[in-house]
């Protein structure tokens, strides 16, 4: 197993820069999520890691070792395909046994790797039929075969899931996370599902228009989001954020409709440094209460009812709040009107700034 | 995932009483066509020149062993050798596997490119190679001719002539069929995504693996009609063997041509000339039967752009 080290990666299509300046340090053995919205240079950052393509600058490091001009086959990875790119005139059984016969491994060897894996992936069943005779997730588990078996170094996979439905994703989620753990393989997963990657990873790397926008485990970049677009990415529902007016005369705060936000400490002397008209509020769905009342502790904002969606577990009640939509998860036996008056409770920790500008979290800067 | 090629040809569009009307129409249209075929492939089994349904006839093998005699008369008095009637269809043979093997290596190394690669002028002389398939051969021939003078003359010692003149003639005819093939090819290469090449790639292979083990394999039908289009126009080619192919050495094409046009008709027995054109349209008939599916395949799949 080796660990993955991108150093000031560039790459350009034409005048599309894919992916910029990208440092980024992949953990040997663990599983590290590639996490960004369609277009973001998920896939791009992948194939330059695999050696598809070559970067326009930068370099690409394994385990120390610089590998940006070896080719994919000097690299000892596995990749297992958005569309899988199982070779379609080739029986299952050839599919995954195709690396192993051009390392020219002697037949008894590869067949009893080839079954090995078959088995562990459940699949033995199907090793005599064609690609195009199985399907979404068979197809899947194939292809995550054919990248296993000649054991990688890395094992890369481009949104592997994202062509089954949901209760497979679930299911096939779970697994993958289990066989990663099992062999104690670097692994890189692309995704633009934030839950997937938050499930699965031990590390995840939130991209977007091919910049890293924050890293680190999946509890961290929840919690402290590194700014907006990572706030707002992360999360189902995503993080609340809207304008708010700045009140500097007193003491830094924030006007939010029917109450007041001033923060304390290191975030009061930033607010007031920051010295802007407006910032950018924000706080996680499930942070938030509501309430018929007002409460006295916490920050307190004054919305209406938009609409309430009881999902069995929760429900989610989406508030008019001066203008904006926001969304908060409250217990499954709330009820309510449409229009109706209620008050939101964000816990003061809970509570995020953002420069209206730069869109960093105040919280984090410096 | 890609279609791995089977894909079904869809039942019958028109059924019913209509299907009757439209094969009706079909014969109909086809019908000279049909007698002309028949007549020929017929008369070439039987002693006599069967023009219509009635005419009685016997069977016999005696025309086809008369044409391999050489003996083109009805006097049965050897013109040609079987030495010279073997040549002449091997001529035939070489000329027609020389046209296949140059049309492949060429249309299937620049379909690739132009179906891989990003280049200035892709898109134009992509335009260009389907203006240049509209040109008739024969408008082509002046020029064709002229280069083929000027370096016959100039460079070619005069006991290789023969040697040059098969090879001019294979390079000019194949060069009349390698635009189509490009287009027809690059239609199959585009239909092969990338993935399955740098698949390969990561499965530890080289490029040239990749070419033959994930793209040759998904493109072999391309490969097979260009193949056959390749085969018989070389096969069938009469103008080019006839211009700069020397005398001597004749093709089926015109062999039969000159059979008819030296004014040999009235001391030519039909029956046996018509042995000679069915082995001519030996080739068409046997593929058309063999690879219908596949040439639908072709013309529905692999003509996009
Ligand atoms: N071969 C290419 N030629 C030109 N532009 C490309 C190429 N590959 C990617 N791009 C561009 O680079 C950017 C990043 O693309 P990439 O495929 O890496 O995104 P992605 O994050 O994988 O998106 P998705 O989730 O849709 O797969 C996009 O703007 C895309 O249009
Ligand atoms: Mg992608």
């Amino acid at each position: 197993m080796v660990s993955v080290q991108l150093v000031k990666v560039t790459k350009r299509f034409g005048s599309v820069v894919a992916v910029n300046n990208v440092d980024l340090e992949i953990p040997d053995g663990r599983f590290t999520a590639l996490l960004g919205p369609s277009g973001s240079g998920k896939t791009t950052l992948l194939y330059l890691i695999a050696g598809i393509y070559r970067p326009t600058r930068g370099k690409i490091l394994f385990d120390g070792k610089d590998v940006t001009n070896l080719k994919p086959n000097e690299r000892n990875i596995g990749l297992v395909f958005q569309n899988y790119a199982l070779y379609p005139h080739m029986k299952v059984y050839d599919n995954i046994s195709f690396p192993l016969r051009l390392a020219k491994k002697p037949k008894s060897f590869i067949d009893k790797k080839v079954r090995e894996i078959a088995a562990m992936l459940q699949i033995d069943h199907l090793l005599d039929r064609y690609p195009a005779q199985l399907s979404g997730g068979q197809q899947q588990r194939v292809a995550l075969a054919r990248a296993l078996v000649k054991e990688p170094s890395v094992l890369l996979l481009d949104e592997p899931l994202s062509n089954l439905d949901a209760m497979l994703r679930l299911k096939i989620r779970s697994e993958l996370k289990r066989l990663q753990k099992d062999l104690g393989i670097t692994a890189i997963y692309v995704t633009h599902d934030q839950s997937e990657a938050l499930a699965m990873a031990d590390k995840v790397v939130v991209i977007n228009n091919g910049v890293i926008q924050q890293e680190g485990d999946p509890h961290e970049v929840y919690r402290n989001p590194r700014n907006v677009f990572v706030a707002s990415f992360i999360g189902s529902p995503p993080a609340n954020i809207f304008p708010v007016k700045v009140d500097l005369v007193e003491e830094p705060c924030v006007i939010l409709p029917g109450g007041k936000y001033c923060p304390k400490g290191i975030l009061a002397e930033r607010l007031k440094n920051l010295g802007k008209e407006t910032v950018l509020f924000g706080f996680r769905p499930e942070d938030a209460t509501l309430h018929e009342v007002p409460r006295h502790d916490g920050i307190i904002m004054e919305g209406e009812v938009y609409t309430i969606e009881p999902l069995g577990r929760e429900v989610i009640v989406t508030l008019k709040v001066d203008g904006n939509l926001v969304k908060v998860i409250a217990p499954p036996t709330t009820t309510g009107r449409i229009s109706q008056r209620v008050y939101i409770n964000v816990p003061r920790d809970k509570a995020m700034l953002f420069d209206p500008d730069t869109e960093k979290n105040l919280r984090l800067i410096g | 995932m890609m279609g791995n090629g089977k894909n079904e040809l869809m039942g019958p569009l028109v059924t019913g009483y209509k299907s009757y009307i439209l094969i009706g129409v079909l014969l109909l249209v086809s019908l000279p066509l049909i007698l002309a075929y028949s007549t020929l492939i017929i008369t070439s089994f039987a002693n006599t020149i069967v023009s219509n349904p009635w005419v009685k006839f016997n069977f016999t093998f005696d025309n086809w062993i008369a044409f391999f005699r050489g003996e083109l008369s009805t006097t049965h008095a050897r013109i040609y050798t079987t030495g010279e009637i073997l040549r002449m269809i091997g001529n035939t043979v070489i000329v027609a596997a020389g046209v296949t093997a140059v049309v492949l290596g060429g249309s299937a190394t620049s379909a690739y490119a132009y179906s891989r690669m990003k280049y200035r002028w892709r898109k134009g002389s992509l335009k260009l190679l389907l203006l240049l398939h509209a040109f008739p051969g024969v408008a082509l021939i002046v020029g064709v001719y002229t280069i083929y003078y000027y370096t016959l003359v100039k460079y070619i010692p005069p006991q290789s002539r023969t040697l040059y003149s098969f090879f001019f003639v294979i390079l000019a005819r194949a060069s009349l069929e390698i635009p189509m093939s490009i287009w027809i090819l690059k239609g199959f290469f585009d239909r092969v995504p990338w993935e399955l090449e740098w698949s390969v790639l990561i499965d530890g292979g080289s490029r040239w693996t990749a070419f033959r083990h994930a793209v040759l394999p998904l493109v072999k039908p391309g490969i097979a009609a260009v193949a056959i289009f390749a085969f018989l126009a070389g096969w069938e080619d009469l103008i080019y063997v006839m211009i700069f192919l020397p005398p001597n050495q004749k093709t089926l094409a015109t062999f039969i041509e000159g059979q008819l046009a030296s004014g040999s008709l009235e001391t030519s027995y039909l029956p046996i000339m018509a042995a000679a054109g069915t082995l001519y349209l030996l080739p068409t008939i046997l593929f058309f039967i063999f690879t219908q599916r596949l040439l639908l395949e072709t013309m529905s799949g692999g003509l996009k752009g």
